[in-house]
């Protein structure tokens, strides 16, 4: 009985055995192993910040269409240097500025005229698009926490009083949430710079400041500062809005220090900054040793 | 039994997932979209009906013809490991879309206790060989109809108002619950 049962059930599995094997053979697919390794060097976050929908989509671009290598913003020149080692190539040992998600608005509960409640979809693009904010300044933050939601390293989080702030340790510049706020609030800067205009209202200066306490007014009196200190394109009043200079960052926080409504300052919206610095001046010694060892 | 109340009993009234409460772990977990729960149902009632066929063939041909009636689980679950092994392989060739979609799921379909029930249950009932591979693919449908109706009512959720002790997880079950009490419905239809 026990030796029937046995060879019955060797012989099932047998079967079954050859024909996996048959079918493993018909059913082959070819795969680069670069792509493997590739995507074991690759963060694994899915982020979407090199363009492509996963690590695994962007490790088979560079192995199969020979994509850029340094499109990963979230492993920085590490991964890059893993990639370019995998795919054989070289790589100049220069480095990039550590980026960060800025938010551009501090209108809060404290600042901006609220003069409703908005009790539909908790989603900003939807509450903008039933014309329904609560928020009075057309320009501001709707504070209903998409670019929260979008946020896949836990990186971005609402204040108490309805304006996300950015946690520069976490943040690796991916880009999902500058696409997440309907009204562009967010953009991607280095974290050294400190001096920014926080406000992108367009209103005319009196109906800004009527709306929220913190708005841009356009008054010129950063201008004429950045002016004063020999540095006339620093900053520009375009729009009815003062703008930093984004491609030299040659902005200074003082320019700021007698903005009436303090919308020229230094990066409010952002915790941990000190640490996340302390870590990548480290993190450059110990790549600087490494390269003279 | 006529083969269209064999299948509308498996399919319906007796719906795996709804009134068994098997299969419980994929109509979960690949029902939030639509697209991905009828694939994941298509793949599940291709892999059901073969494992009714094949787990027939053996129970009638080796099991009952040698007296081992005990090999039944440890030769269904043989049966079942190697196509789902085999649908793995042949999805993965035609479709790799596909594939990434459905991801772990795919090879989970293996522990899925939906089709070992087909097969435990079409011995149970001594169903002769058309009976069984019509028993496989109403099952498949019944559970293709499950999760593609849960991921329908999962997508409306997204946008829904719901209060947050019941987010997540917690909605999705009560979801799940009140879908099978709307499937008891059906239990007069038929008894069978």
């Amino acid at each position: 009985m026990i030796l029937i049962a046995a060879a019955m059930m060797g012989l099932i599995g047998l079967v079954f055995a050859l024909f996996l094997v048959t079918a493993n053979a018909r059913f082959a697919v070819e795969v680069d192993p670069r792509i493997a390794e590739l995507e074991e060097r690759l963060p694994g976050v899915n982020c979407g910040g090199c363009g492509y929908a996963s690590c695994a989509a962007y490790a088979e671009a560079v192995a199969r269409n020979g994509e850029k290598i340094d499109l990963c913003v979230v492993g920085g020149d590490d991964t890059t240097r893993d990639v370019a080692h995998v795919m054989g190539v070289k790589v100049s040992d220069e480095q990039k500025d550590k980026l960060v998600a800025v938010v551009f608005c501090q209108g809060d509960s404290e600042a901006s005229a609220f003069p409703g409640v908005y009790k539909g979809i908790p989603d900003c693009a939807a509450a903008i698009y039933s014309q329904d904010v609560a928020k009075r300044c057309k320009y501001g933050c709707v504070g209903l926490g998409s670019c929260v939601e979008s946020c896949p390293f836990d990186a971005i989080h609402m204040s108490a009083t309805g304006i996300p702030y950015v946690d520069a340790e976490k943040c690796t510049a991916c880009g999902n949430c500058v696409i997440a706020c309907p009204r562009d609030l967010i953009e991607l800067h280095p974290l050294k710079h400190d001096a920014f205009v926080y406000c992108k209202s367009l209103d005319p200066g009196p109906i800004a400041r009527k709306v929220c306490k913190k708005a841009c007014i356009a008054c010129n009196i950063c201008v004429k500062a950045a002016a004063a200190d020999d540095n006339p394109d620093a900053v520009s009043v375009r729009d009815n809005l003062a703008r930093v200079n984004t491609r030299n960052y040659s902005a200074k926080p003082e320019y700021g220090a007698k903005c009436p409504t303090q919308c020229y300052n230094s990066n409010r919206n952002l915790v941990n900054k000190e640490a996340a610095m302390t870590r990548i001046a480290a993190q450059r010694r110990a790549r600087a040793a490494a390269v003279e060892a | 039994m006529s083969i269209v109340v064999l299948i509308l009993s498996a399919a319906i009234v007796n719906n795996f997932v709804l009134t068994y409460f098997v299969g419980i772990c994929p109509f979960i977990g690949v029902s939030k979209k639509i697209d991905s729960a009828l694939s994941m149902g298509i793949a599940v009632t291709f892999v059901m009906t073969i494992t009714a066929i094949v787990t027939w063939i053996i129970n009638r041909f080796i099991l009952i013809q040698f007296g081992l009636p005990f090999l039944e689980y440890v030769s269904y679950i043989v049966v079942i490991a190697s196509l789902v092994q085999f649908v793995e392989m042949f999805i993965k060739k035609t479709s790799p879309a596909l594939y990434r979609t459905l991801g772990i799921f795919l090879p989970l379909i293996t522990t899925n206790c939906a089709i070992l029930f087909v097969a435990l249950l079409h011995t149970m009932r001594g169903y002769g060989f058309i009976e069984s591979v019509v028993f496989g693919i109403g099952a498949g449908v019944g559970f293709t109809l499950a999760i593609v109706i849960m991921a329908g009512i999962r997508e409306q959720l997204e946008t829904a108002d719901i209060p947050r002790p019941f987010q997540g997880a917690a909605i999705t079950l009560i979801v799940a619950g009140i879908l099978a009490l709307a499937f008891m419905g059906f239990s007069g239809l038929l008894s069978a």
